[in-house]
């Protein structure tokens, strides 16, 4: 069996030269200054107290909220559809599970163009409701435009877990709660709630990972000034061309994610 | 003893086929009643019935006299041991036995003490803390029984609940739910396919078949006279011969005719009579009306597994005498060993 | 009871898969339309599918997504499961650390990993391209089949590989035909993700690859400056693809059985398709520069009658690899990162700044005979007195576009404190840039906008803070042409180029440029220091300022032609009377942006990250 043992070479070296090496290059750009050149660097901490500035701070506190808003409206939508597909015969689950992933599989930009004709005010939303007599609404660029997308996008993340740890839920384990006394609400609560947070966690580690670094969400449909965490990186690299603090600004938000999903494993651990 | 649960002709259909066809029995209190069956008898649908996990197609459940078909299951004085205990896994052991009494909202203390009472009962002290998940099949078994029992149900139901256990604690088990049951002293409802388990264990055994129920009786009633040749190769080896019932006392087979002890049946009926293996000897040929050769001869550990070909079958004689193949030899028996037992045609 | 309570589940799974589809419902129906409205279904038509057929780069890029996706699941779940199952085998220490390690792809924020992946490539001196594109999804699939295939591999008996080998079987034997098909499963949900993961992805394409090379997700980033239903018959096409595989999928079981042999055949046909397939990706995008004849461009997106690449190509007998960027600045950037090109055509301050750092070479204006062609108004500039790197390309001004039926004219003697008047609250859109943004608040103040000035610079500062919170704007991108036409806003900054485009498309609106100045600016093409096709080059510029070409490009793309013949044609033609299509250079104020020193240009992109993140 040793022999097999060979087979993880190619990979360790790959990953060390394809994951490992760009992740400290990241680091060593994070903390030089000038240029973007390897040979030239000096070492600094500008780059990590400029982000301390109120501006970038509130960018970063609004990347979490939004991520934390996404992530529980996900849960919220989400869970009762993974438990209403649970529920169904098992053949109606898969095609539901599958009708729920297809969209996944069309360009994530594509979808968020539709939504920019559906909602903008001249959009085939506002149209209808034109139809209907109320006046139109503006959706586009603001919150809810951004929640829309996001929501739209992710929620399957959010919805296939969950429905993995529920259709695996020993069923007897219901009947018990039944037949020890529990209604159907405590039921729920007490057992079904409890044995899915698995899929849970695993849902809201997907969508608040994706929901937090993302960029191009929130640019076409929040405009320029939805100014989020992943925006602030690409604006560095791309336009302002500042890659010592955009690289800060990757570190950082790669060591905040690693605390979160930390926190989350732990918390998968004690359950 | 008072009728607690009287389930009348009950029929379940699952899609187009039917499970259940008419099942009609009286359970009564302080009963261990076991329902006994291969499987796809309709034994666990009628046990899920009476927990409330199914609804009867058609037909009543009365309990105390009361119809209960529709209560859900979270309203009935019934508790389950599952099959493969469906303990909570994200619960410890106490938490687990505790589940049915937080629901009641009951007093902490009242329930830690209950929890306490329950564990020491099933012989579990100080697991309270323990990962069920991470206990035996046989620990498990007895949290699942202490969860149940804790809700002091009147009656409890276990839905072959040694299934999953090896033979030496299976044994073990039969014995301490047998006294579990005489502790308590409520209804157990048992189901099982094994029928050692079934007659060892069960004041009363029903034997079902095919969506029905093809006795009801004490063990022994079940063992010694069974009323049709289902029951009778279900329950024990045994040789199963067509004859016919000359008169009451007096019935013919292979050509001769025996005395026996059966009665009520009617004259020159056609029946089939039940010879326990064990019940059979092994004597010289022409002490005995039946004769044969000894064909095969198999140590079984207590006794030897003889069987003996006549002119007309195989009989299968268990006993601790020692015939070596190719002797001839006679069958002797006693009335009291000749079981005869209605024919029935599909068997 | 229970039936009410049945119906509402139904009904809210029915709600929840219509939120999912409604975007692609949308995107479907209006793939018919007959129209360029992606709001207003006016009639039925194929033509967006004859377009896409004709769109060379959209084909392209087709090309290269698939071609992509294929080799990197293919490379990825072979290394994937190989790795799987040496990792079962190994010590608990590299187990540990390799696991750690492969998570590190999967939990990283995707624009993180992008972007440690272009850090790399570009230390290692890679052309980005082909290859950088796939190496980069290598790396970011294979940890996802790892993960799917690893489970099943733990999950297997630990003797089957010694049973195998006991009976005779070689440790590769084993591995084929034993634990291989055993974890069949976990192998094909593990390509399946890769593939899914590699098609659809942008973020870390965006950053790279390069040199023209583009999949799918890229060009369709690109093509937001103007409406364009062509993307709507690509993703049509891609969802009937996409909704065929999978049904074929769920088949396959059923079609598998009856036809075992075909399979191998299959396979065999599959890997000569894969691998002729890879080998002209890397022949004709990762190697293209070694072949003769290659003219590189990068230019802005929707700046350009493609039609014209095509015609010069076939005139000179060349290829031309046509690239766009979003901003002078990203330009700046790839180039900077060592990509190389031969013609650009980046705006003025950007031109000064490229001829200071020495990244361009000096015109040969005799090699460019049509230069008599040219309008006297846009030559020998402040950015390039006497023209000697650049050859006038676009010009235009920036100014406001209003709705002729919401704003009233009184209010235009404002100039860009227009944008203030608190009327217009929430109805107008900024344009999401910091030069031209701080070049409003600077003339609304009456500085010049290419003051250093710190003092005037803050104030200016304050300018757009003030206007940000008084008036709600949206910093909108290129989006705001579409919004333009359809009416959504009584406001919006724009180039006079866009703002004749969008006036042809909607009559509602006008453009006037502001009494206290105007940026006046000149994109031109010039030919960078290394480039290798240097008479082709100057073959490429002449051309495009030929009375013929630049007629044909500037009724394209809408932008003021340079050249004299196309620009009174139009002036005179489809734009009469299209105030923006004429730039106003009466106006002594306006003024042409400068190059700013790098200390300079980061406080500006500072200040306006901070005026947009509110």
């Amino acid at each position: 069996m040793k022999q097999y043992r060979n087979l993880i070479k190619p990979y360790l070296v790959w990953a060390f030269v394809i994951i490992v090496i760009p992740l400290i290059l990241i680091a060593l750009y994070a903390f030089t200054e000038d240029g973007n050149e390897v040979l030239t660097f000096s070492f600094t901490l500008e780059n990590f107290r400029k982000f301390l500035e109120a501006t970038y701070m509130s960018v970063i506190f609004k990347s979490f909220k939004l991520g934390i808003l996404t992530t529980l409206i996900c849960l919220g939508l989400g869970y009762p559809l993974a438990f209403i597909i649970s529920k169904c015969p098992e053949k109606s689950q898969n095609l539901l599970i599958l009708l729920v992933t297809i969209p996944e599989w069309i360009n994530m930009l594509l979808r968020t163009y539709a939504w920019m004709n559906l909602l903008s005010d001249n959009g085939i939303i506002n149209r209808l409701l034109q139809l209907l007599g109320i006046s139109p609404v503006t959706m586009m660029y603001t919150d809810f435009s951004v929640l829309v997308g996001l929501i739209c996008n992710f929620m399957p993340f959010m919805i296939i877990p969950i429905h993995t740890s529920l259709s695996k839920m020993d069923k007897s384990l219901i009947e018990a709660a039944f037949d020890l006394g529990a209604n159907k609400f405590q039921t729920f609560t007490k057992v079904i709630w409890k044995l899915s947070i698995p899929g849970v966690l695993n849902g809201i580690m997907m969508v608040f990972l994706l929901s937090i670094s993302t960029f191009v969400i929130p640019k076409l449909l929040g405009g320029g000034q939805y100014m989020l965490i992943g925006n602030l990186i690409e604006s560095q690299f791309i336009s302002v061309g500042d890659w010592n603090f955009g690289s800060a600004i990757s570190l950082i938000l790669a060591v905040l994610i690693l605390i979160f999903m930390s926190l989350m494993k732990k918390m998968d651990k004690d359950e | 003893m008072n009728k607690l649960i009287e389930l009348k002709n009950l029929t379940k259909n699952f899609d187009d086929q039917q499970v259940l066809r008419g099942i009609n029995l009286d359970i009564y209190e302080k009963e261990f009643l076991t329902l006994l069956g291969p499987s796809g008898c309709g034994k666990t649908t009628t046990l899920r019935i009476i927990a409330g996990f199914e609804e009867p197609s058609d037909g009543e459940v009365l309990f105390n006299g009361i119809e209960i078909s529709k209560l859900p299951p979270y309203k009935r004085e019934v508790n389950t041991v599952f099959q493969k205990y469906a303990l909570f896994p994200h619960l410890n052991v106490a938490e687990n036995i505790a589940f049915g009494l937080n629901l009641k909202k009951m007093d902490k203390s009242v329930i830690s003490q209950k929890v306490e009472r329950m564990l020491k009962m099933v012989g579990l002290e100080g697991f309270e803390k323990r990962d069920v998940t991470l206990l035996s099949g046989g620990q498990q078994q007895r949290v699942a029984i202490a969860r149940a029992l804790v809700n002091e149900p009147k009656v409890l139901l276990l839905d072959e609940p040694l299934g999953a256990l090896d033979a030496k604690i299976r044994k073990q088990m039969q014995v301490e739910l047998k006294k579990i049951q005489q502790e308590v002293g409520i209804t157990f409802i048992y189901v099982t396919h094994d029928q050692e388990e079934a007659l060892s264990m069960s004041d009363t055994v029903v034997v079902m078949n095919n969506g029905e129920i093809q006795q009801i009786g004490t063990p022994t009633d079940i063992y010694n006279e069974p009323e049709n040749r289902f029951v009778a190769s279900f329950i024990g080896e045994s040789n199963i011969i067509e004859g016919i019932m000359v008169k009451d006392y007096l019935v013919q087979f292979d050509g001769f005719e025996f005395e026996c002890v059966d009665k009520g049946f009617e004259d020159n009926e056609e029946i089939e009579v039940v010879l326990r293996p064990e019940d059979l000897d092994i004597v010289a040929p022409e002490q005995a009306k039946i004769r044969g050769t000894v064909r095969n001869i198999t140590f079984k550990g207590v006794h030897y597994e003889i069987l003996i070909e006549t002119e007309l079958r195989t009989y299968m004689v268990h006993t601790t005498d020692y015939a070596e193949v190719g002797r001839e030899v006679g069958l002797k028996f006693g009335p009291e060993d000749i079981h005869v037992m209605y024919r029935m045609g599909s068997y | 009871m229970k039936r009410n309570h049945k119906f509402f589940s139904m009904l809210y799974v029915v709600l929840c898969l219509a939120f999912f589809y409604l975007p692609i419902l949308v995107t479907m129906i209006f793939s018919f339309n007959s129209s360029k409205s992606l709001t207003r279904f006016t009639g039925f038509s194929l033509r967006w599918y004859q377009e896409l057929m004709g769109n060379g780069e959209v084909i392209k890029a087709v090309y290269v997504s698939v071609t992509i996706a294929i080799i990197a699941t293919v490379i990825s779940t072979i290394l994937g499961t190989v790795t799987a199952i040496g990792l079962s085998k190994s010590r608990k220490v590299v187990k540990e650390l390799l696991l750690n390690i492969n998570n590190i792809p999967i939990l990283n924020p995707e624009i993180v990993t992008a972007i440690s992946l272009m850090l790399l490539f570009s230390s290692l001196g890679f052309r980005k391209g082909y290859l950088t594109m796939l190496l980069a999804h290598i790396a970011f699939c294979t940890p996802y089949v790892i993960t799917s295939v690893y489970p099943k591999v733990r999950a297997l008996d630990p003797n089957l590989a010694n049973a195998a080998m006991d009976l005779g079987a070689t440790p590769f034997q084993a591995l084929t035909k034993v634990i291989v098909p055993m974890i069949k499963e976990g192998i094909f949900a593990g390509a399946l993700l890769a593939f899914t993961m590699s098609f659809d992805d942008f973020v870390i394409s965006y950053f790279v690859s390069g040199n023209g090379v583009k999949n799918i997700s890229i060009v369709v980033y690109n093509m937001t400056k103007r409406i364009n239903p062509t993307i709507n018959a690509l993703s049509t096409i891609v969802i009937v693809v996409i909704v065929v595989v999978l049904l074929l999928s769920n088949l396959v079981p059923l079609i598998k059985k009856k036809a075992k042999k075909l399979n191998r055949r299959m396979v065999r046909v599959m890997s000569a398709i894969l691998i002729v397939a890879v080998t002209a990706g890397l022949v004709k995008w990762g190697y293209v520069a070694g072949s003769a004849h290659v003219l590189k461009v990068y230019n802005a997106g929707e700046y350009m009658d493609l039609s014209l690449l095509e015609k010069f190509e076939k005139e000179y007998n060349c290829q031309i690899v046509y690239e766009t960027f979003e901003s002078n600045e990203m330009m700046y950037t790839k180039l900077s990162s060592g990509e190389t090109y031969d013609v650009l055509i980046p705006s003025d301050y950007m031109i000064q700044r490229l001829i200071k750092e020495e990244y361009l070479q000096a015109l040969d204006w005799k090699k460019l005979p049509n230069r008599k062609n040219l309008l006297r108004d846009v030559t020998n500039k402040s950015y390039d007195p006497g023209n000697r790197y650049s050859c006038p390309y676009f010009w235009g001004t920036v100014g406001i576009l209003y709705d002729k039926t919401v704003v009233d004219p009184q209010d235009l003697k404002d100039g860009w404190n227009l944008l203030c008047n608190p009327k217009y609250k929430g109805n107008l859109y900024m344009y999401d840039s910091e030069r031209d943004s701080f070049m409003i608040a600077l003339k609304a103040l009456g500085y010049s906008m290419n003051t250093t000035n710190m003092e005037e610079i803050q104030e200016a500062y304050q300018w757009l803070i003030n206007q940000r919170d008084t008036m709600d704007p949206i910093y909108a991108g290129d989006d705001v042409i579409d919004n333009m036409i359809s009416g959504n806003k009584a406001l919006a900054v724009v180039y006079s180029g866009d703002a004749s485009y969008i006036i042809s498309e909607n009559p509602n609106l006008d453009y006037f440029t502001p009494d206290q100045g105007t940026n006046i600016w000149y994109d031109a093409m010039v030919i960078t220091k290394d480039c290798s096709e240097v008479d082709l080059a100057h073959e490429f510029i002449n051309f495009m300022i030929s009375d013929e070409s630049a007629l044909s490009n500037t009724e394209e793309v809408g932008y003021t032609s340079t050249v004299k013949s196309a620009y009174e044609e139009m002036k005179d033609g489809t734009y009469a009377g299209v105030s923006s299509y004429i730039p106003d250079i009466s106006n002594p104020k306006n003024e042409i942006f400068a190059y700013q020193k790098p200390k300079i240009k980061q406080k500006f992109a500072e200040l306006w990250t901070k005026v947009k993140a509110k």
